[in-house]
This record gives C-alpha cells, sequence and structure tokens, in this order.
C-alpha cells in the first residue's frame, strides 16, 4: 500500500467515524423518554385534533376536551349521570326540559367564574354546528340556576347532558375560539410547549374541584397517523397507551404491554332503502333477508376477524335496553339455496346492481371482497365506490348510496343507537325514509313509562330484524394497549371505544 | 452570471405562479365536505352550508385563488379551514423539522459521497465495490423498509436512539440530534447510493482527461492534480446530483416522517391534502417552490463559482 492511498483510506476512516459520531452524539444512555407512568401520562392518538375549538371536539380519542373542560353532567359506559358542573338535576314529564343547579366556586382558566350566563353561552354556541341543541330555550332563575327547554321530548336527555363541553360566556363572545382553549377542566392547556398537529400539552389545574381523579400531573397527547409508529412508540414507551387493532396486539403484547378489550362497533350492512325508492329490490323484504342469508357470521368471526370477534346477529350492544336476550340464534342461518329461493319468490332471481362505498382504513380490506363474492351469489353484483377526500363522509351520509357498510358503534344506551340508526332523521339512516311501525313504537318510548320504554326499545329491535334493516355480522374486538406503569380500572366510555382520561390511574 | 441567476429567479416565479394555480384547481370544490368535516356529522345542512359560506368556500375558483394570492404576497397564507390555525405558524413549527432532516442528510450525503466517490475512482478495490453495494442496496430496498428495520434494531432490540419524536433544536441541541438519528440514517442509504455512483463516474471521466496526463507528464503530485483540477472539473456533475437529491428529499422525508411521527412539512402535506384543507396545501406548496428556488440556486451558484466555464452563456 503506498502513501497516498493509506492517507486516502485513513482520511476516509475518520470521515465515517466523525460521521457516525455527529450521528451518534456523544449523550450516554437510550433514547427514549416521557411515558412511563409518574407524573405525566402520555398518550398517543391515532388521529389530530380537528382543532382547538371547544364546539368541535370529537368524542372519540376525546382526552384533550376530558382534560381541558367540564361538562354539566357526565355519564359512565351505561348512559347513567354523574354531577359535574351541574350538581342536581330534574326533568320535566316528557323530558322535553332540564332544571340545573350548578356547582359553585368554579373558575375558568382564563380566570373568570362559572354561571348560568356561561350554560346558556355554551349551548348556544353548540347549536350552531350540532342539531341536538338547536333551539334550546333558557330560563336563569339564579347565577347557579338554569332551565334548558327543548321544542321536542329528548328521551336521551341525560347523554345530551354529557355532551357539550362549556367554556365562559367570554370566550365564546370573543373572537379567538379557533386558537385559544379556556376551560374548566382538570388540566390546562399549555400552548408554548404544545405543537398544533403533533403534540399537545396540558398541566394540572390548580384549583379543579375533583382532582383525586386525575392523578397525574402532566398530560401529553401526541399524534401518530401511522400505526406502526404509534406501536413502536409505546413499545419503546414513549408513550403510555395508544389504540391497537388486531394486527397489532399481539405485538405490543409480547412486549409486554398490558391491553383492555373493547366492544364498542358491530360491523354491518345498513339497508337504508327499505321502501324501495332507488333500487326497487330493497323495497321487498325477501330481498332484504336473503341478503343476510348468504353471510356465515361464524366463519367470519373465526376465518376474517382471526377469532377477535363473535358474530353479531342484531346490532345493539349486549345488555343494552334493546338488545334481545334470547335471540341465540342466527335469525337468518347460512343458507344460500334458500337465499336464492327468496330472491326468485320475490322476482329478483337474476339481481342487480348495488354500489357501496369503500373507506381506507375502516379494516374492510378483507370483509369487502367476501362482500362482494357472497352477494354475487345472489347476482347482486357489488360496485366498489371508493370516497377519499374532504367530501367522503357527506358523500357517504348523502343517500346516495343505499348500502353503506361500516363499522358503527353499538351504545350502551341503545335509544342512542336507535336515534343514530333507525329512525327516519337517523345520522345513518341515509335514505330517511318514514315508517309508521318505528314512529309508532318511538312514540312508546317519548311517552311511556321506564318499563315501557324499554319494552319499546326490544320491539324496535324484533322489527329492523324481521324487516332485514340490516345485514349485521361481527361484535369486533377495539384494543386499547396501555403500559404496565399505569392502569385502568375503570372502562367509563359510553362508546366502549377506548379508555377515558379518568380511567387512566398511577399505580 | 448575474443575469442567468435573474433569469431562473423569473422563470422560477413563473413556475410557482403555474404551480400554485394548478394546486388550486386541483383541491377545488363546493366546500360543502369541508364545512362538514369540521363540524361533524351532527351539524344541520344549513349550519353546513353557512359554515362553507362562513370560509369563502361558495366563492368561484378565480376569486379564491386571487384572494389567496393577494394575501400570499402580503405574508398572509390565510388559516386552516379546519383547525384555524394560521398556516404561518404552522410552517414555522413544521419547517425547522423538515429542513433540519434535509439539511442534515444532504450536509452527510455530499461529505460521504465524494470521500466515496473519489476515493473509488482513484483506487478501486473494496471502495469501489462497497460504492456498488451501497448503490444497488440504496436502488433496491425502499427508504421506509430501511427506517422499520433501523427502528427494530436501534430503538426495540438495542433502545440507542427513540423510535419517534421530534425535539426542537432550542429545547435540546443534543436530543435534536438525537431524535434525527435515525431518520436521516434511513434517508442517507437512498441518497449515498445516487450521489456516491455518480461523484465516482464523474471524477473517472475527469481522469481520463488529456489535461489530467499533460498534469502528470509535467510531474505534479497526484494529490494537487486531484484536489486542484479533477475535482473541480468533476463538481459541476456531482453539484447537479446534489440538488436534484435535496429536491427528492421532499418526497423520502414524507414517508420517514410519517414512520417516525416527525411533526415535519410533509407529514402536514399529506394530512392536509387528504381534508381538503387547500390553505394548508398551499402553504406547504409554497415551501416545496421556494425550497427549490433556493436549492436551484445555489447550485447554479456553486457551479458557477467552482468552473468558469459554465458561466459563458
Amino acid at each position: 500500500m503506498n502513501k497516498t492511498r493509506r492517507r486516502a483510506i485513513s482520511a476516509l476512516s475518520i470521515s465515517l467515524l466523525a460521521s457516525a459520531v455527529a450521528l451518534t452524539g456523544c449523550a450516554p444512555g437510550g433514547g427514549t423518554s416521557g411515558g412511563g407512568g409518574g407524573s405525566t401520562l402520555t398518550l398517543g392518538m391515532t388521529a389530530d385534533l380537528p382543532g382547538l375549538g371547544v364546539a368541535i371536539q370529537p368524542a372519540y380519542q376525546g382526552w384533550f376536551a376530558d382534560a381541558a373542560w367540564d361538562t354539566l353532567l357526565i355519564c359512565d359506559s351505561s348512559g347513567k349521570p354523574s354531577p359535574q358542573l351541574a350538581t342536581e338535576w330534574e326533568y320535566n314529564d316528557d323530558r322535553s326540559s332540564a332544571k340545573l343547579k350548578l356547582r359553585e366556586g368554579v373558575k375558568f382558566s382564563d380566570g373568570t367564574d362559572f354561571d348560568a350566563e356561561d350554560v346558556k353561552a355554551a349551548i348556544t354556541a353548540a347549536g350552531e354546528v350540532n342539531d341536538r341543541f338547536a333551539d334550546v330555550a333558557f330560563d336563569i332563575e339564579d347565577e347557579n340556576t338554569i332551565t334548558l327547554t327543548w321544542p321536542q321530548p329528548i328521551p336521551t336527555l341525560d347523554l345530551v347532558l354529557c355532551e357539550p363541553n362549556i367554556s365562559s360566556s367570554e370566550y365564546y363572545a370573543g373572537d379567538a375560539q379557533d386558537t385559544t382553549v379556556v376551560g374548566s377542566g382538570p388540566y390546562i392547556y399549555d400552548a408554548g410547549a404544545s405543537t398544533q398537529g403533533s403534540s399537545y400539552t396540558l398541566t394540572r389545574n390548580p384549583d379543579y374541584w375533583d382532582a383525586e381523579t386525575y392523578p397525574f400531573d402532566k398530560v401529553v397527547l401526541k399524534v401518530f397517523t401511522d400505526s406502526t409508529a404509534g406501536i413502536n412508540a409505546i413499545k419503546t414507551k414513549q408513550i403510555d397507551g395508544i389504540l391497537a387493532d388486531a394486527s397489532t396486539v399481539d405485538e405490543a403484547k409480547s412486549s409486554g404491554m398490558e391491553v383492555v378489550t373493547l366492544r364498542g362497533v358491530t360491523t354491518r350492512l345498513l339497508i337504508t332503502d327499505h321502501n324501495g325508492e332507488k333500487i326497487p329490490a330493497l323495497g321487498d323484504v325477501r330481498v332484504r333477508q336473503a341478503m343476510n342469508m348468504v353471510f356465515d357470521r361464524d366463519a367470519i368471526s373465526e376465518q376474517l376477524y382471526r377469532g377477535f370477534a363473535d358474530p353479531a346477529y342484531q346490532i345493539f350492544r349486549v345488555g343494552s335496553d334493546a338488545y334481545l336476550d334470547d335471540l341465540t340464534e342466527d335469525p337468518y342461518p347460512y343458507d344460500v339455496d334458500a337465499a336464492k329461493a327468496l330472491m326468485a319468490e320475490a322476482g329478483y332471481a337474476d339481481g342487480f346492481t348495488l354500489q357501496i362505498p369503500f373507506f381506507e382504513g375502516q379494516n374492510h380490506d378483507l370483509l369487502f371482497p367476501y362482500i362482494t363474492e357472497q352477494l354475487a351469489q345472489l347476482n347482486i353484483k357489488v360496485e366498489q365506490v371508493n370516497l377519499t377526500g374532504p367530501d367522503a363522509i357527506t358523500d357517504l351520509l348523502s343517500g346516495e348510496y343505499p348500502v353503506p357498510l361500516w363499522q358503527l358503534g353499538n351504545y350502551g344506551e341503545s335509544l342512542q343507537d336507535i336515534k343514530d340508526y333507525v329512525l327516519t332523521d337517523g345520522i345513518w339512516n341515509v335514505e330517511h325514509q318514514p315508517d309508521a311501525t318505528v314512529d309508532a313504537l318511538w312514540q312508546k318510548v317519548l311517552t311511556g313509562t321506564d318499563e315501557e320504554r324499554v319494552s319499546a326499545q326490544k320491539e324496535i329491535n324484533q322489527y329492523i330484524i324481521d324487516q332485514a334493516w340490516f345485514v349485521p355480522m361481527a361484535y369486533p374486538d377495539g384494543f386499547y394497549v396501555y403500559n404496565p406503569d399505569i392502569s385502568i380500572p375503570t372502562e367509563s366510555d359510553f362508546a366502549a371505544l377506548h379508555p377515558l382520561l379518568r380511567d387512566f390511574q398511577t399505580k | 452570471m448575474f443575469r442567468t441567476l435573474l433569469l431562473n429567479l423569473v422563470r422560477a416565479v413563473g413556475v410557482l405562479l403555474v404551480v400554485s394555480f394548478a394546486t388550486y384547481c386541483l383541491m377545488f370544490s363546493d366546500g360543502i365536505g369541508i364545512a362538514r368535516a369540521v363540524l361533524g356529522p351532527t351539524a344541520t345542512d344549513t349550519q353546513v352550508a353557512a359554515r362553507a359560506a362562513e370560509l369563502g368556500l361558495t366563492r368561484p375558483l378565480y376569486e379564491q385563488y386571487f384572494s389567496w394570492l393577494a394575501g400570499a404576497v402580503r405574508g398572509d397564507l390565510g388559516s386552516s379551514f379546519l383547525t384555524g390555525q394560521p398556516v404561518t405558524d404552522a410552517m414555522a413549527n413544521r419547517a425547522p423539522v423538515t429542513l433540519s432532516l434535509i439539511i442534515l442528510t444532504i450536509i452527510l450525503t455530499a461529505v460521504i459521497s465524494v470521500i466515496l466517490g473519489v476515493t473509488a475512482a482513484l483506487y478501486g478495490g473494496w471502495v469501489d465495490k462497497l460504492v456498488q453495494f451501497i448503490a444497488v442496496l440504496g436502488a433496491a430496498v425502499p427508504g421506509f423498509i430501511i427506517a422499520i428495520a433501523l427502528i427494530f434494531a436501534f430503538a426495540i432490540s438495542i433502545p440507542l436512539y427513540p423510535a419517534t419524536g421530534y425535539i426542537r433544536i432550542t429545547d435540546d441541541p443534543q436530543g435534536w440530534l438525537w431524535s434525527l438519528t435515525l431518520p436521516v440514517t434511513a434517508l442517507l442509504i437512498g441518497t449515498i447510493a445516487n450521489a456516491a455512483s455518480q461523484f465516482r463516474g464523474s471524477v473517472s471521466d475527469a481522469l481520463s482527461q488529456d489535461y489530467v496526463r499533460t498534469l502528470r507528464s509535467r510531474g505534479i503530485s497526484e494529490r494537487a492534480i486531484v484536489f486542484r483540477h479533477v475535482l473541480r472539473n468533476a463538481a459541476g456533475p456531482g453539484l447537479i446530483v446534489l440538488s436534484l437529491t435535496t429536491l427528492g428529499l421532499l418526497g423520502g422525508a414524507l414517508f420517514i416522517e410519517s414512520v417516525f411521527a416527525l411533526p415535519g412539512v410533509g407529514q402536514l402535506a399529506n394530512l392536509s391534502a387528504q381534508a381538503g384543507d387547500v390553505p394548508m396545501v398551499m402553504g406547504t406548496v409554497i415551501f416545496a417552490m421556494i425550497l427549490i428556488l433556493v436549492v436551484n440556486f445555489l447550485a447554479d451558484l456553486f457551479v458557477g463559482i467552482l468552473n468558469p466555464k459554465s458561466r459563458i452563456k
């Protein structure tokens, strides 16, 4: 080796080493930080917040809202309310009005005191973006007593009062609602320590009235739009908890993480064109029943969901008022020949074409081809319509597609399921076609005693099963994986999708 | 040379206008979907329509674009339709992340590629084989696969580096370097593969030129020939490759930012485009265009400085 060559190789080696040293830095130890319980709770979110505005906070992964704001009442997993900003409440007979006694001594993070005017401002603002709070009338008796009156009876009044986050009337009157957070919740948003879209930091509210329920001094919410990144973060204890799915839960478990399993959704086809206005064949109950009979629900749970699901014979959550306990057998057992016979009897042996929307990220990658294949046995040709971009949800709910496939929540309070999925104006009853039987049963819900209300819900359930308004398929497992250094002793989420902020505790 | 640079600048502004208008056209919608996304499914159609109008989304395309352009010229890029966050604030938070990633990667790419390329061209042997191996590896294995392998090896199996996240240099310089180590390494494999083989070829070409033989015949040392003459002549193609690599890193950064959960411009562009958040998308387009402009300008400038022949029109 000559001198020049030796020098060149030495220079190369030194340069590479210098690069490596520069890259690795000189700090001792590993790179993991945060997480691990203690006084900071760091949670991963699989989607970013829609913004900082109080009225647009989602319930799904709504830990930011849990931390920054209080609600009037707080509902448990079955929808039963407890005091929050309202300490006492009473409803009129038809549940169209609620008189609330408000908590005294509560301060917002902007330093103002909480009173009835704040409730009025919050409900009014919520009504501008949420139909459930539109046209509410207010009667303020004194600064700590207010009566809210809706134009119509609200059988789910408990749930409605658990919903809106309350900010100060000064906040609603200002013009910085998109960029500031004013609440009375257990934590205060620290804008300086946060990067919108990536990380949100909240520190303990020293004046909070129920500090014991929230043991952490700081809450950090980190956004992981890539599921692999989220799982890597929990495995390396950069975060304390995150949602997982069947494809990643084993990986998280093998890294020593704990898992909460939740049953908050039912996978289903929603046949909303009951009157056959868009596709005449769907107006015939025999066609809808035949569509139910070509799906082997046991096989779906075992094969497509790899055992991480139970077959669903109805859409409601087990244990909810509308759930039919005695429905232990599939009302439409898997029988392709019988289904074909029903189609022929209805005069639709040649089938028809059905456009079904498909969304990325809904875990339907395996289910969708199966549905296409099974319905093809009835000569129903499924055309997959991919919906993406900002108009996707609008298109989905527009009624353009009368048979959406979706994994929808089944609630602890089945009245909410009925409102969202069954009633004519239900968000997910996308064709919004009226039905006299459902309307009559709903009237019983509105005017009946508690017993009659429960009975009417069961009747509605039986009716939509008989009429085959849905093709329920499975109750898939949802998973929340968390660091064993913390504990999750309770599951309070009414939607059973993940733990709420108050469920996270130190060990 | 100044005239050439000025001409390039004028061209770039023209391209910026065309690209921004084309992007605006692609993102244009009636605004109902965006308003629905902002308000959620519980809002009534009337409320959704009112929000769309409030956001100015019911105006004609040309009116919306010129309104945006007028603001952009004044330095006001508007606010996110979805979050209300000013675009300039979002870019101020995210641009440092992406720039850190790109600048670190390109500096290391330049240093390592020049050393590997020159050494391979001069001496061949195992260094040459190494350059060729890296070239094949870089071309064959996508960056995100390398990223996942690096996370598994150096964040999970041997917990040396954080698997995800970014630390601001102002908060903790060492933590900043730490948080960027794996992402930069994941990008480096591909960029070095490309640039080192280009440097190797350029230096080999230059070494075979007549002037090198003449210099050698006059007894000038090999070191002086390489550093004073060969590298100067080989620098042009190498710099062009580096500038193209820098621009290519904008695309690579998008994947890397996602895998490492880095809050950069690529991640913002991806999410904003999916959500139809036009102001944010336009902000990221402006960022990319300015970066392209600066990189091309610097490449022209350095080529001109290093090689006088390129200054002649």
